[in-house]
């Protein structure tokens, strides 16, 4: 018998929450979307702080390049590879670098004054527009050939339980952040809750029947009625949750490891988690658009697991000459790649359902910061790496860009879906048009 | 109904709700069947005048399921017996349509058949109540005393600490402008923080939308204290309203916490705690509904449910439909995630540790009995035990999710369902529950199910003295409430509203106070001491606020809060002059006398009308200039076939011809004297005439067919049943005892509760044998 510690992970062990449960009927959403047009997918993830450029950024442009030790988990995947140096976050106004890194990084857009007081700077609130992944989400939505169950799925890996500008990267509009789920018990309950649920509905029509049977015996024959009819709509419903078994979902429900809390230590545990359930939603067509946030911009991941006592962003204040700090952050940033990497590897090994090529060929991973540097706290050389043929992009290439707005690299996203939209964001800086990368 | 489209074709909104009232119009009587002189002729002697059967003759009732058809062509070969000549052709075919129609067929034998106590399932109200008592049962509860307001901590600067805490004091509401200087002397008025806590009484279900209005920022908790509400902890950009809607059942305490914080880069501070109420408008949230105590989280079912029948004037349970059985699964599936998310407290599960795995799925079982028990309203049996719950913890090797089928099918159970089908005897378990639906719509506490336990609610003693207990009871003023909402109709008033050009002055605003005005009246009348019906009808006071009080000519200072004042004694007597009443129960720019004497009639004096024999759109005002409504209302109703109904509700309704469309009085209609002058035929023919509002509520006040009408109708919305099923006497007993006890409104609640539960158990028994 597993053991449940709180009730919190009880929730994540049933993977239950309330929400409304269209478990009779409307379960065509459920399964694959329409598979006409070609299939892509966005993935974006985000870690915070900054990276070690040295140990980063190639230090050739073009095709023949040599990848750092912080990029050396790609090196399978070389050839299906972008990165991008030289884009800048060019967003000025409200609030200190880290929350704007944080709130104009999918955005392009100010953030509105507010009360929220960071290290330096003016206060301020919320971004002022919506992010981009949002954007094409909605552009997805709207044609019955694109449109999935959830649109976008939100995942976070140790996100702390407070919303604010370090804490927010997607926004559903001006003053509309959205909050990752960063429980993978909780993200299973959003992708499996409602089949769960006509499974425990299933498991009791038996017992149902049989009192509804006795009860029936214990009335007189004028109340009699009532109860038949009522026998009757559970039968049809029986037969509903027998006949409405839905098209399949292309993969057998996962099982999650039980009883995994959300604590700094289980850090590796949750992201692997959550990365699985994130491939399950691309098996199953859930999505095209995922986000994922390992913690906050500013994140404090004490990274135990790779000898590492110190607290991440606290670490990636100490200057380029600390040698020992830039080795930690070195070590940090590898990690992330390594979790990128291993969803990267799953993609790469999967044929796409009903389509040739694999995962990887319909997939665009695309790893991101909010700073270009920790201890500089600068917005210039926001790391940008992109893996997959998602979206179109000529990849197996290193380029070094010229001080580039990242408004710009925004519109060729959506530009890699078809969404040829001329602005993004603040157009101020939009106005050299959509980044080339095709 | 058909017809009220049409009818109501010249009026706007608000009135669609009235088609009600003016739908149920006249009707001329029925023809007499052609069949029935062939049948008295030919057939009666030996069927007897109902078809009931004549002893030495033909003793069976006749009864059938014969088409017409067939009948007829039975009764042309064989009737009457020894004679069928006499008997062929057209009469035949009449007398067969006669028969068929009047007591032959299913359908006769069911419209025939004498009121009985029918099997009922939950009403949606009944079973959203039993499901966050359920809950709360298993959990602890608040308490509402006399206390206002809510608990307020001021601290300097945003961080909330021991040392920054400068003023603890209670707030009435939350509405405060505190512009550049702060709330006090010892706060900084660059940098603070406040805290408000307590509880909000809900006083009716529904959407709510809540707001936080503020320059600054803030968050708000209310009833699920884990996660914020309103969430404007970031203030961000000029956004200075926040809102969310939220569902509520009404009648209970939810708790509430609001955390406000200017920071030193803004001006001026400012907060707010308003709230629409469902139909209603924004509103500052009210001293009145405000408690400083602690409250717990109550357990709400949101799922919509189709609505209950209400053709007979009541909410009731008698029929079952798709839709409402998928409604069940769903909220049952609902209700038991919300159950799993604080399944550690109301199960009171052991802390989680390596050894007490085994001990808390032990927990979780016997958390299972008892919560079937409590759901079905008596302990489960061994057998049950077994079947419900044994049986979910021997499928799975996971005590969750078998504590979790467990609630699913025991809210899915027809003994869960359709109270008192699983009760082969009228036990004292079912007299507890039938008392917990009759006073509360909902199930019985711990007190009732421990007295049906011990046998103590055996004889009437011990059910008087539990039913006067829970009447005490918040539940029980949830659901006086929902009876004076129905009684009075006032589900048809919620989109009130008044031409502009004549009544400038009445907005939402205006109408949403003057409901909080009846409310008010109301629950002052029912819940004082002697809670006496004729207060009702004869008060000389209401209750106004500033607004109310400009617009209806009363002296109060304009931002003057809700209070009891002398309101026109004249001209004015309590209910039935209440301007609610009075313009709800009219058009936008006119009276409607036809909505208030259909209303007086049916609410008050128990009258049935039947529906209009014909449409006619009302006489709109400028196609017969001059005329007062009185003289308009008599023309457009002149013809015969109105008349035997507008005869009894035209004259009621012109009592109260001083109250123009929004209830104002007035002394003259169209430049002429307002002739009030009303009267009523009673059902033994006697006339009564009264003029005005004052003497219509003291006839009224002395007259037994109201008296009637209130007992039956406060009846039938405790018990969901007809009074007539309760045996001959019931409903005369309980008009008696209410005149006897000068007319104690809530003692009648009581009374009812317990002498339908004696009844109830007397028939149950009597059937049985």
């Amino acid at each position: 018998m597993y053991q449940v510690t709180s009730r919190r992970e009880f929730l994540r062990h049933l993977g239950l929450a309330a929400t409304t449960l269209p478990f009779l009927g409307n379960l065509a959403s459920l399964g694959f979307a329409n598979t006409t047009s070609r299939k892509q997918r966005l993935v974006i993830v985000f870690s915070p702080n900054g990276i070690v450029p040295k140990n980063f950024w190639p230090e050739e442009e073009g095709e023949q390049f040599t990848l750092k030790r912080i990029l050396e988990p790609f090196a399978p995947y070389q050839d299906r590879m972008l990165v991008l140096n030289g884009i800048c976050d060019k967003i000025k106004g409200d609030g200190d670098s880290h929350m704007r890194g944080m709130g104009c990084l999918l955005t392009g857009s100010e953030l509105y004054p507010g009360n929220i007081q960071g290290g330096s700077h003016t206060p301020a609130g919320w971004a002022s527009g919506l992010s981009i992944d949002q954007e094409i989400k909605n552009v997805l939505q709207q044609n019955p050939a694109t449109r999935t169950r959830f649109g976008s799925l939100e995942f976070g890996v140790m996100v702390p339980e407070r919303a604010d500008t370090w804490t927010r990267m997607v926004y559903a509009g001006p003053n509309k952040p959205i909050t990752p789920i960063d429980d993978p018990y909780q993200m299973f309950a959003k992708m499996y809750g409602e089949m769960k649920d006509r499974e425990n509905l299933a498991s009791i029509l038996d017992v149902l029947q049989e009192d509804l049977n006795k009860v029936r015996s214990l009335v007189s024959t004028e109340d009699r009625q009532l109860l038949e009819e009522q026998t009757t709509f559970v039968r049809e419903m029986e037969r509903e949750l027998q006949q409405n078994q839905g098209p399949g979902i292309g993969h057998a429900i996962p099982q999650l490891e039980l009883g995994i809390r959300e604590e700094n230590d289980n850090m590796p545990k949750i992201s692997q988690m959550n990365i699985d359930l994130m491939f399950n939603s691309f098996q199953a067509d859930f999505t095209r658009i995922a986000t994922l946030q390992y913690t906050n911009s500013v994140g404090q991941a004490k990274m135990r697991w790779l000898g590492i006592e110190d607290n991440h962003h606290t670490l990636s204040h100490e200057p380029d000459s600390a040698e020992e700090a830039q080795e930690k952050l070195t070590q940090i940033n590898t990690w992330y790649a390594e979790q990128i990497a291993s969803l990267v590897k799953r993609l790469a090994e999967t044929p796409e359902p009903g389509s040739s090529g694999t995962m990887l060929d319909h997939t665009t991973v695309i790893w991101t910061n909010e700073l270009g540097k920790g201890n500089s706290h600068t917005l210039n050389d926001i790391p940008f790496v992109m893996i997959g043929g998602g979206l179109g992009f000529k990849m197996g290439r290193s380029l070094k860009l010229k001080n580039v707005a990242h408004n710009r690299l925004l519109m060729a996203l959506a530009h890699g879906y078809g969404h040829h939209i001329e602005r993004f964001g603040n157009p101020d800086f939009c106005g050299e048009g959509v980044l080339a990368l095709g | 109904m058909n017809t009220i489209p049409r009818c109501l074709t010249t009026v706007r909104g608000s009135l669609l709700a009235l088609g009600l009232f003016a739908g149920i119009c006249a009707a001329g009587r029925a023809e007499e069947h052609p069949g029935r002189a062939v049948y008295v002729a030919h057939c009666a002697s030996c069927h007897g005048d109902k078809g009931q059967g004549v002893e030495q003759s033909y003793p069976q009732p006749l009864v059938g399921d014969l088409s017409v058809k067939e009948l007829t062509a039975y009764i042309t070969a064989t009737m009457p017996e020894g004679a069928p000549e006499k008997c062929q052709g057209a009469d035949a075919e009449k007398v067969a349509e006669y028969i068929h129609h009047e007591f032959y067929s299913v359908f006769a034998q069911v419209r025939n058949r004498p009121p009985q106590i029918d099997l009922s399932r939950l009403t949606v109200r009944q079973y959203r109540n039993c499901l966050t008592d359920l809950a709360a049962s298993f959990s602890w509860q608040g308490n509402w005393d006399d206390k206002r307001g809510l608990q307020a901590r001021y601290y300097t600067t945003r961080r909330r600490t021991k040392e920054n805490l400068k003023i603890e004091r209670q707030d009435a509401t939350v509405d405060f402008q505190f512009g550049e200087v702060g709330p006090g002397a010892e706060i900084d008025p660059e940098e603070f923080s406040i805290e408000w806590r307590g509880g909000v009484l809900a006083p009716e279900t529904g959407w709510y939308d809540i707001v936080f209005e503020s320059e600054n920022a803030g968050q708000l908790w209310l009833n699920d204290m884990r996660l914020p509400l309103i969430d404007a902890r970031v203030k961000s950009g000029d956004q200075t309203e926040y809102r969310e809607s939220l569902f509520l059942l009404g009648g209970r305490v939810y708790p509430l916490r609001l955390e406000f914080s200017k920071a030193k880069t803004e001006k001026t501070a400012s907060a707010r705690l308003k709230w629409k109420r469902p139909h209603g408008t924004d509103e500052t949230i009210p001293a009145r509904l405000l408690s400083p105590n602690n409250f717990n989280y109550s357990l709400l079912v949101q799922r919509d449910f189709p609505p209950d029948d209400k053709s007979v004037g009541y909410e009731r349970g008698v029929s079952v439909s798709k839709e409402w059985n998928d409604a069940t699964t769903y909220a049952a599936i609902e209700f038991a995630d919300k159950m799993m998310e604080r399944i550690d407290e109301y199960a009171k599960l052991p802390k989680p540790g390596d050894q007490q795995a085994e001990q808390r799925a032990e927990k979780l079982r016997e958390f299972c009995y008892e919560f079937a028990g409590r759901a079905m309203r008596r302990p489960l049996s061994g057998e049950q035990r077994a079947l419900f719950v044994d049986r979910q913890f021997a499928a799975t090797q996971d005590p969750f999710m078998a504590t979790k089928r467990v609630m699913l099918l025991t809210l899915k159970s027809p003994r869960f369902l359709f109270p008192g089908s699983a009760s082969e005897q009228f036990d004292d378990y079912r007299a507890a529950e039938w008392l917990a639906l009759a006073l509360w719509d909902s199930l019985p506490d711990e007190l009732l199910l421990r007295a049906a336990r011990d046998g103590q609610l055996s004889n009437q003693e011990q059910i008087a003295a539990q039913a006067r207990r829970m009447v005490q009871h918040p539940r029980a003023r949830a659901k006086m409430q929902g009876f004076f909402q129905q009684w009075l109709q006032l589900d048809h008033f919620h989109e009130l509203s008044k031409s502009s050009r004549s009544f400038p002055e009445f907005d939402k605003n205006l109408a949403a106070d003057l409901r909080t005005s009846l409310e008010l009246f109301i629950d002052d009348v029912v819940w004082s001491p002697d809670s006496d019906y004729r207060r009702l009808l004869l008060s000389e006071e209401a209750f106004l606020n500033g607004r109310l009080a400009r617009f209806y000519g009363v002296d109060l200072p304009e931002n003057a809060d809700f209070q009891k004042v002398n309101f026109d004694p004249e001209n004015r007597a309590g209910l039935v002059s209440h301007p609610f009443l009075l313009a709800g129960l009219a058009y936008e720019e006119a009276s409607s006398p036809i909505h208030r004497g259909v209303f007086l009639a049916r609410s008050l004096l128990g009258r049935f009308l039947k529906p209009p024999p014909i449409a006619i759109a009302p006489t709109p005002v400028d196609l017969l200039p001059g005329l007062t409504t009185r003289e308009r209302v008599v023309q457009q109703t002149a013809e015969t076939m109105c008349a035997a109904c507008h005869g009894m509700i035209n004259p009621l309704g012109f009592s109260l011809e001083n109250f123009d469309a929004a209830g104002r009085f007035r002394a003259q209609d169209q430049g002429k004297t307002v002739d009030a002058s009303g009267i009523y035929l009673d059902r033994n023919g006697s006339e009564h005439r009264f003029t005005g509002a004052r003497q219509l509520a003291l006839f009224l006040v002395g007259n037994p067919e109201a008296h009637a009408a209130f007992t039956e109708q406060l009846f039938q919305y405790l018990t969901k049943q007809p009074v007539q099923a309760f045996g001959p006497e019931t409903h005369a007993k309980l008009q008696e005892s209410f005149v006897k006890n000068n007319f104690h409104m809530r003692d009648l609640f009581a009374e009812i509760a317990t002498q339908s539960t004696l009844q109830a158990r007397i028939i149950k028994e009597k059937n049985k044998n």
